[in-house]
């Protein structure tokens, strides 16, 4: 197990230089000098000539490189070509937000998912199936822009149940903190819901199909045993995959929902440094969003073999 | 008797409750909603335009513009205009301190300008107060600065960045770093700045004004989506919001819980022709061009009156608005279009390929101008293009046409010379004319406001028949806020001064 661990680890270096340096290349590529996106059009020559210079935008791009990795190995990020504050600093403030919303929105959408799904895979074919699939294929359908447009319309505008968008740190007003979250977690959980939700159906009727489910039935256990004990915790594995992927997506930003509710998180940040050419940051952006992908999935791999027994995360041996 | 009495009793008593209502309250927190996260608090290094808006409670400038867009005093309390206009003395309020308590005087002034006009700083205010030659303090509250030649705009550019003051002292010791701590002498001091979150401030307690800054804090929140903006000042999350959308304005007007202030805005929106190549080289077909379009029937339906069609750079309201051909909006004129298609060598009609930015409404003004255009023969095809790399395609002229406008300067001088005097910083077309630029050269020198509006509007006359630009409209300015801001001062700059604004419970 250690051996194991230790060897995906060593594994991800050159994953993440991989990424970093395509990354490097493809932001350079981009149509746009930063100097003159920052003017908006509105700067005359000789200002983004000198602003050019302070960027080091004048040197080759190997050489713009190769300073960036040698920082970073120092654990330098940069600093922001917008405000020049220190990447790290700035990436070390969002990512509070992103992770609390991201796990919001996983708890919504496995509340949601998990009852509908096993349900919808117990009474197959019924009403409360149908039911469950035509939610499910709303929730993939309606766009998150427009549900959270709808929402804030409805639950704040109109009812004044909830503030309509921003972010309050959960340690200064943790109740606050929650209503602002309740919008853009239900928004971005409603859509990750829907597929959890089919992919747990079609895997529940898999295993209920097999024959220790039929046996466990015929042994007389209730079916709820049957179900969640039996059942669900072996349909899980295909799902945890899932899971992993949309946490590891969900950890790199959701963009239009933290744009629509205002919500300060690493979407944002990574959007709006792209559109502003602020090359340094989208590069830390990126960086995290690697490292988190590539972390949150060596963390599914490790809980397979505690969602089934039969999995053991050894080495073969030769 | 009596009766009298108690008449000028019931007077007196409306009289007082009318003056209540307006005095102002102090106290509150006021709650700005922004289009956009401000980049930058440096006003010597800033370029984004939102910037500004945060600036202007955060600093006070040498001079400020009033609703009249006429020069009023600011830190200078009065000044003359010496030696042809060529020499600049200020007189500079006393008893004024910065945020850090550095004193402001004549020495404070001398040291901004350096710092503005330091190549190695590379303040992009440079280019702005380039004709700045000496400034020379002449006592500790009197400054004289003397340009090279004459500029009539001067003192219109120092109402903008490049006549904030910043604290000396904190900028020698943070040099760049100032703009994550800046420190101005504005009616509110800096606090704090959370990126794409929150920037706020706080009341300076020793303002000079001591009948200003009445509010206690300013948050200002950015939000991209214009939506979301209008729906948080709906909801009561926000004052006051910068920016509203177009689709919005007719909504806003009759909520009750908002209040729309309109006003005509210095900005103008048009487009860009490549003069340089086909099929634009050809002077016929730009005004082929410019005879298919219907200004009128452009603002009414896309923007549903909004906007004000234009002919010029000069919106209403600013001086020059009313000279030569500005605002004297062409008629459609498809006869004409046709007739300068065959002065042009094409009887049958040409093709050209116009840009624009992403966005519901830029594409639908395109699409509006492709089938007037396609009416009079003319077929346009298009291509959205994103926004950071349509202005690097602009400024390395990979275009034969792109939509796009320009923000506004309060002096005319700031709407219309660098973009069409030959080698201008921002002249796309690229267009000379030495007739237009002795005009324009002109128009700088001359210190009375008929002399410079009969330039512009000479000026326009060769513009507007050379058409390197079409312009098409003229944007509104508004500001949606909620009844119980008051105080509030619109003015066409867009720029939401705070100092005199109170909260009403």
């Amino acid at each position: 197990m250690t051996r194991y661990i230790t060897r995906r680890l060593l594994l991800t270096i050159p994953v993440l230089l991989l990424v970093s340096m395509v990354v490097f290349t493809l932001i350079a590529l981009i149509p746009g000098d930063p100097a003159l996106v920052f003017a908006g059009g509105e700067a005359d020559p000789e200002a983004i000539e000198a602003l050019r210079r302070h960027l080091g935008l004048d040197r080759p791009l190997v050489v713009r490189y190769a300073i960036w990795l040698g920082h970073v190995l120092r654990g330098d990020l940069g600093k922001s070509v917008r405000d020049g504050r220190p990447v790290r600093e700035v990436l070390l403030l969002k990512l509070p937000v992103t992770v609390e919303l991201a796990v919001l929105s996983l708890v919504v959408s496995w509340a949601i998912a998990v009852p509908a799904g096993v349900l919808a895979a117990w009474k197959r074919r019924s009403v409360l199936d149908y039911a469950a699939t035509t939610v499910a294929l709303a929730g993939i359908s309606i766009p998150n822009f427009w549900l959270g447009i709808m929402l804030i319309y409805l639950l704040a505008v109109n009812l004044r149940w909830l503030p309509p968008s921003g972010y309050v740190e959960p340690w200064i007003d943790p109740a606050r903190n929650l209503q602002m979250m309740v919008m853009p977690a239900t928004v971005l959980g409603t859509a990750l819901a829907a597929l959890v939700m089919r992919l747990l159906r079609s895997s529940m009727l898999e295993v209920l199909g097999t024959e220790y489910i039929r046996t466990a039935q015929a042994k007389g256990l209730r079916d709820r045993v049957v179900l969640v004990r039996h059942a669900l915790k072996n349909a899980m594995i295909p799902v945890a995959t899932v899971m992993g992927l949309q946490l590891g997506g969900l950890l790199g930003g959701a963009v239009i929902t933290e744009t629509i509710f205002a919500v300060p998180g690493i979407g944002r940040l990574a959007v709006e440094s792209i559109l502003t050419r602020d090359y340094p940051m989208v590069q830390g952006v990126v960086l995290f969003s690697a490292v988190a992908i590539v972390f949150v999935n060596f963390a599914v791999d490790v809980s397979y073999s505690f969602l089934d027994p039969r999995i053991r995360l050894v080495e073969e041996r030769r | 008797m009596r009766r009298t009495l108690l008449a000028v009793a019931v007077i007196v008593i409306l009289l007082a409750g009318l003056a209540s209502a307006q005095s102002p309250r102090r106290g509150g927190t006021l709650r700005a909603g922004l289009d956009a996260d401000p980049p930058n608090m440096d006003p010597h290094q800033s370029i984004a335009a939102v910037d500004r808006q945060v600036f202007q409670n955060l600093y006070d400038k040498l001079v400020d513009v009033n609703q009249n867009l006429e020069i009023v005093p600011m830190l200078a309390t009065s000044w003359t205009i010496a030696n042809n206009g060529r020499t600049y003395t200020f007189r500079l309020r006393p008893n004024v301190v910065f945020h850090d308590g550095t004193p402001f005087n004549a020495e404070a002034v001398r040291y901004n300008f350096e710092r503005m006009l330091d190549r190695a700083f590379g303040s992009p205010r440079r280019s702005e107060i380039v004709l700045v030659e000496r400034v020379t303090v002449v006592d500790p509250l009197t400054v004289q600065i003397d340009l090279e030649k004459p500029f009539s705009p001067f003192l219109s550019v120092l109402s903008d960045r490049a006549g904030m003051m910043v604290s000396p002292a904190a900028a020698r010791r943070l040099g760049r770093d100032f703009a994550r701590e800046p420190v101005g002498t504005g009616p509110y001091r800096f606090v704090e700045k959370r990126p794409q979150e929150r920037i706020v401030l706080e009341r300076f307690d020793r303002y000079w004004d001591r009948n200003a800054a009445f509010v206690d804090r300013i948050v200002y929140r950015p939000f991209p989506d214009e939506q979301a903006r209008v729906a948080n000042l709906r909801a009561g999350e926000l004052e006051i919001i910068n920016m509203v959308p177009a689709t919005e304005v007719p909504a806003l007007k009759t909520d009750a819980r908002v209040r729309l202030l309109e006003r005509a805005g210095l900005a103008y929106q048009g487009i860009w022709l490549q003069i340089e190549s086909p099929p634009f080289n050809n002077k016929a077909l730009r005004q082929a061009l410019n005879a298919a379009i219907d200004r009128r029937t452009l603002a009414r339906v896309v923007f549903g009156e909004t906007v004000a069609p234009a002919n010029g750079p000069f919106p209403t309201g600013m001086l020059a608005s009313d000279a030569g051909p500005n605002a004297r909006i062409p008629e459609r004129n498809l006869e004409l279009a046709r007739q300068k298609l065959r002065e042009g060598g094409q009887a049958g009609g040409f093709a050209f390929t116009m840009k624009t930015a992403p966005g519901r409404i830029q594409q639908q003004v395109v699409q509006v101008i492709q089938s007037m255009a396609g009416e009079a023969g003319i077929r346009v095809n298009l291509e959205i293009v994103e926004f950071g790399a349509l202005l690097s395609q602009l400024s390395s002229r990979q275009f034969q046409a792109i939509q796009i406008g320009w923000s506004g300067r309060p002096d005319p001088d700031g709407n219309i010379y660098a973009f069409f005097v030959t080698g201008g910083g921002l002249n796309y077309g690229p267009y000379s004319n030495p007739k237009v630029d002795s005009l324009l050269d002109a128009a700088r020198i001359l210190t009375s406001a008929d002399h410079r509006k009969r330039a512009y509007g000479e000026i326009l006359e060769i513009l507007n028949d050379d058409l390197p630009y079409i312009y098409l409209w003229w944007p509104k300015e508004y500001k949606a806020m909620r009844p119980n801001l008051q105080g509030f001062v619109h003015i066409s700059d867009g720029m939401m001064r705070f100092r005199n604004v109170w909260l009403n419970p």
